[in-house]
């Protein structure tokens, strides 16, 4: 790597250790996608400095899952980190920025809600806003949880501003991520890794050999006979999990009696309407369908459970509610809902689908992709292998998929829906007992079990057991011993000062122009 | 938000079912949930019943070991500021000294005595915490005290401290700060401030379930039962003596010489001994003494006092919180007190509560949920009190048993990740973040086997830099400082 010279002219690295002590010093990353090359970036930034070559083998012909393309806030983090421009990157990826998430369908037919990055309301007198609406529900009160948010109120318009840094001002009760063409992400952190070194190649590999004594994976052999040796090897080769689970037979856990969609369809169709900063996931009869709006086209999908519903029938019932022409030809994807045992075994770290699979009904794979990264930075083994690195990253990984998971559940569960076989079982099916719990917690006392690791905190869980038709039986005390009167006054009041501040905001279409983020028409391929 | 300003709903009538609490036990754990429930939910009518008709002349238990001093940790500070009780009453009533953190001797097998304080120890460096950082530059041969980056050390060191103000954006807005108090004085003035509030003295009644009749929730504070496993006859109690193995505590107070008395350090002391340990907590104008040790192998200094020592029975029941009844203090836990736990442990329980007291008598949902969060705090306090009596350098027989003891696998597991790569495995419950276990961990000799290798990508040069600014910057803050005694003179003036 280019800074590794540099490190070594000025003194080297003489605390590094020598042999078992010294990191390891070739990382091989098996796989182009998402995964792939946000996983090379990463190390490329955050090893420079350290003696290691980074490779990076994908394979044309087999090439990415190509979806994937919105995400949650955290990526602004990721982004940073790299040293990223804003709108640079948005305009070379087709971006649009995105508050939140709209359910439509979910705990009832005809239901709305917005899952939005950021609070409802504020707590009065140290009791939590959601204890204070459900309160005021259950004295007749007839506004959502949502009209005390300014994030759902600016996306309900397609309005969209950066958030204010002074956290005094309600403009700061937000947050946001953003949705965008995935292979132009990829593309663009392949650029950002090439120039920091990574060695790009190209072909399919057929042969993996592992050492006979320690099981590690030693080098990979590719179809035209070159061989690619390494130490630490990352799996980002998709679903297949070349590494993780062909050659190390890692095992699976299956968990698609909760989240039983396993397959889904895939087609982009043109723009229409104003540009909206929000995914939109809308329920169907045995899955849900996803619209996401980037600057150039719609992304849209429709996911599924083939117990239900064939492929054609899905494939048709997406296409005939698009809100534009399509413009490819539908795309098929099978997948099983899961993780694999250990992410991390022997020498080979899964990041990416290789690792497991959440279907994207929180657009949270991008966001395991990127906590991969970012524990295998923090545990980047040594040459001793220490077991307990391998131990923490699964641990931590373990609880983050399963919080996940549990938060998908939800989805599902909460549920009034009986009009579908499909609605039947996901609304009768025994849950994680994690889960039972908490959704007791909330219905009989708005109680918000809350954890320390674990990406979606508690305004998350109360967007959607509010959205999906749980209002708490009982609030906290102090929230019961409000009058009537006071309690319509004060929301009513907040109601407005949300609305009023939501449509001071542009329009997102006219804020992308503002800040020069929007997209370069002249060359789309541009990405350099 | 202006139309949300504080008092919003003061004025505003307050309905719902009277709620009726009764509390028994009227030591420093009583009185603190009596006073913190009348504060926060004032609809409620609470009554405290004394465990035993002479219990004000009994050593008061209600915590575990009745220490003559107790420790709030900086966000205990928060709770009681959150409830309406002032600082420098604490301070005015209680014999009020700031806390920075403790002194350790004889922990690690070699090396002097390490300082663990509260708060932060230096600063990161981009995505590299602090103490990697050091890490790599103890593998690069560099002698580092981690203490001499932490801003509470340096004010512990030189004897100066003030709670810094609010507007102040220097180094020293980073400065955490506990407060040790005198027991006693504490549960008066917790007493007097409930009784102000409402709170009524009932009569004394020995087995707090004969409360149940008259009130809606009872409070059990009567301290440790006798053995935990048959503790009023619950199933599934833990008994903790295989790892807290002491078994007596001595505890003394006397006035420090001199008028005026010289001002109290802002630190507490704990000497590991051959046969226990001995702890030292300093207020104004006395020092307070505890000595732990075991039954059977008590140091030679005091047999001639073992009849005077306290029992110390660790241990914690299957569930704090059984029906209408919830145990509070050590009635639901004890660990030894070599953390300095006994007092925060009360604390959070009644916070807990007050976040999840019942709207009803059906209070089943309200109970899961304060037992499974009294249990991750637990687990956590658990954790760190063994590893600080199971893991340390010290000498002495009782010592080297712990060492060889096996321990729970959580446990064991934060010891072993530590030390193979300087990570902290933190859970739901924790008392204490990041720094808090890495001080402990130096204090007791224990080191990353092998820096992260993030910290190692960092120049020497650059570390060296670093460090220069950190303490450039914390020893002039600290040289702005008042010394410790003028200030709680200040606050008592
Ligand atoms: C229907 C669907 C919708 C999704 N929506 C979202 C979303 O909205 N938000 C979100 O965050 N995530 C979403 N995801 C997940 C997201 O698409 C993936 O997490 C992301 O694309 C990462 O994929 P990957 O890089 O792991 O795998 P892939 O994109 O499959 O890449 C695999 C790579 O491995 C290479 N490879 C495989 N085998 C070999 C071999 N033998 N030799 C050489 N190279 C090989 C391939 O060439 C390719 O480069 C969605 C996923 C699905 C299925």
């Amino acid at each position: 790597m280019a800074n590794s010279a540099l490190a070594a002219a000025e003194g080297g690295h003489p605390g590094a250790g020598e042999g078992a002590q010294a990191p390891v010093g070739s990382v091989v990353i098996v796989g182009g996608g998402t995964a792939g090359w946000m996983t090379a970036a990463a190390l490329a930034n955050r090893l420079a400095g350290l003696p290691v070559t980074i490779t990076l083998v994908e394979s044309d012909e087999i090439g990415t899952v190509g979806v994937g393309e919105a995400t949650v806030p955290h990526i602004r983090f990721f982004n940073a980190r790299l040293g990223i421009d804003e709108a640079d990157f948005m305009r070379r990826t087709n971006a649009t920025f995105k508050l939140g998430i709209e359910f439509v369908n979910w705990g009832r037919k005809g239901d709305s809600y917005i899952h939005p990055f950021g609070a409802h309301g504020e707590p009065i007198e140290g009791v939590a806003f959601h204890h204070i609406w459900a309160r005021y529900r259950r004295a007749g009160g007839t506004e959502p949880i949502e009209a005390f948010s300014l994030p759902v109120l600016a996306a309900r318009e397609n309005r969209f501003a950066h958030p204010a840094p002074d956290p005094a001002s309600l403009l700061s009760t937000y947050s946001y991520a953003y949705q965008f063409d995935a292979a132009l992400y990829a593309a663009y952190l392949r650029s950002y890794a090439e120039k920091r070194g990574v060695r790009r190649i190209e072909g399919r590999v057929i042969a993996v050999d592992q050492d006979g004594e320690s099981g590690q994976v030693r080098r990979l052999t590719l179809d035209d006979g070159r061989e690619i040796g390494g130490e630490l090897f990352v799996d980002c080769s998709g679903f297949r999990g070349l590494l993780i689970e062909q050659t190390l037979k890692t095992g699976y856990a299956d968990w698609s009696h909760w989240l039983p969609c396993n397959r889904a369809v895939a087609v982009p169709c043109a723009s229409a309407g104003p540009l909206s900063p929000y995914t939109r996931a809308t329920a169907l009869d045995a899955g849900w369908q996803w619209r996401i709006p980037l600057q150039h086209r719609t992304g849209n999908g429709h996911v599924y459970c083939s117990s239900y519903i064939s492929d054609e029938a899905a494939a048709e019932t997406l296409l005939a509610r698009l809100d534009g022409a399509p413009q490819a030809e539908p795309r098929f994807l099978r997948f099983l809902t899961g993780k694999r045992h250990r992410q991390w075994n022997r020498n080979v770290v899964a990041i990416g689908l290789s690792a497991g699979f959440l279907e994207p009904l929180e657009s949270t794979s991008i966001h395991l992709i990127q906590l991969g990264i970012g524990f295998l930075m923090d545990l980047f083994p040594t040459r001793e292998w220490d077991p307990m690195l391998a131990r923490e990253y699964n641990r931590l990984m373990d609880l983050e998929y399963e919080r996940v998971r549990d938060f998908l559940i939800l989805h599902y569960h909460a549920t009034e829906r009986a009009d579908t076989p499909f609605w039947n079982y996901v609304r009768t099916m025994r849950v994680p007992d994690s889960l039972a719990e908490r959704m007791t917690a909330f219905r009989e006392r708005g109680i918000v079990v809350n954890y320390r690791d674990g990406m979606f905190l508690d305004a998350s869980w109360v967007a959607v057991y509010a959205g999906q038709g749980i209002v708490p039986r009982r609030s906290d005390p102090r929230a019961e011993g409000l009058s009537d009167a006071g309690l319509f006054i004060k929301l009513a009041s907040l109601r407005e000062d949300y609305a009023r501040m939501a449509g001071e905001l542009p329009q997102q279409a006219r804020f992308l122009e503002m800040i020069g983020a929007r997209m370069d028409m002249r060359a789309p391929e541009g990405v350099a | 938000m202006a139309a949300f300003g504080s008092g919003a709903f003061g004025a505003l009538p307050r309905s719902g079912p009277a709620e009726r609490v009764a509390i028994s036990g009227g030591g420093l754990c009583g009185w603190l949930a009596a006073c913190l429930l009348a504060r926060h939910l004032p609809h409620l009518r609470i009554v405290v019943h004394p465990a035993s008709a002479d219990e004000e002349t009994r050593p008061d238990r209600s915590l575990g070991v009745p220490l003559a001093a107790e420790v709030l940790l900086p966000g205990d500070l928060e709770h009681i500021a959150a409830a309406g009780l002032r600082g420098g009453d604490l301070i005015r009533h209680c014999r009020g000294s700031f806390m920075l953190g403790t002194a350790l001797t004889g922990w690690r097998a070699a090396g002097g005595p390490a300082f663990v304080p509260f708060g932060e120890i230096g600063a990161p460096l981009g995505p590299v915490p602090f103490h990697q950082i050091v890490a790599a530059a103890r593998a690069r041969g560099h002698d580092v005290n981690m203490a001499n980056y932490a801003l509470g050390a340096l004010c512990a060191q030189t004897g100066r401290f003030a709670p810094p103000r609010s507007d102040d954006a220097s180094v020293l807005s980073t400065l955490s700060f506990g407060l040790a108090v005198e027991s006693d004085a504490l549960r008066r003035l917790l007493r007097d401030d409930a009784l102000a509030h409402g709170v009524q003295h009932g009569e004394a009644v020995a087995d707090p379930a004969s409360l149940c009749a008259a009130a809606d929730l009872v409070i059990d504070a009567r301290g440790a039962p006798e053995a935990w496993s048959e503790n009023g006859g619950e199933q599934g109690g833990e008994d903790w003596s295989a790892l807290m193995p002491f078994d007596r505590a001595l505890v003394a107070k006397r006035a420090e010489p001199g008028t005026p008395p010289p001002p109290p350090p802002p630190y507490a002391h704990l000497s590991a001994l051959a046969e226990g340990w001995q702890g030292f907590v300093p207020l104004a104008g006395a020092m307070t003494e505890t000595l732990v040790f075991a039954a059977a192998a008590p140091p030679a200094e005091v047999t001639g006092a073992l009849p005077e020592a306290h029992r110390l029975a660790p241990g914690r029941s299957a569930a704090a919180w059984q029906g209408a009844i919830v145990r509070m203090g050590a009635a639901a836990q004890q660990h030894d007190p070599v953390a300095g736990l006994q007092l925060h442990l009360a604390l959070a329980d009644v916070v807990r509560l007050i976040a999840l007291f019942p709207a009803n008598a059906d209070c089943a949902v309200e109970a899961a949920e304060y037992n499974r969060q009294w249990r991750e705090r637990s687990d956590c306090a658990f954790d760190y009190t063994v590893l600080r009596l199971a893991r340390n350098g010290a000498k002495g027989a009782v010592w080297d048993r712990l060492r060889a003891a096996a321990l729970p696998h959580r446990t064991a597991y934060r010891h072993d990740l530590y030390a193979a790569n300087g990570r902290i495995a933190l859970h739901d419950g924790e008392v204490f973040e990041t720094p808090g276990w890495v001080m402990q961990f130096e204090a007791l000799g224990i080191r990353p086997r092998r820096p992260d290798a993030l910290a190692m990508t960092v120049p020497d040069m650059a570390i060296t830099a670093h460090f220069e600014a950190i303490r450039k910057a914390m020893l002039a803050g600290v040289a702005k400082l008042p010394p410790h005694g003028a200030v709680l003179a200040e606050v008592c003036a």
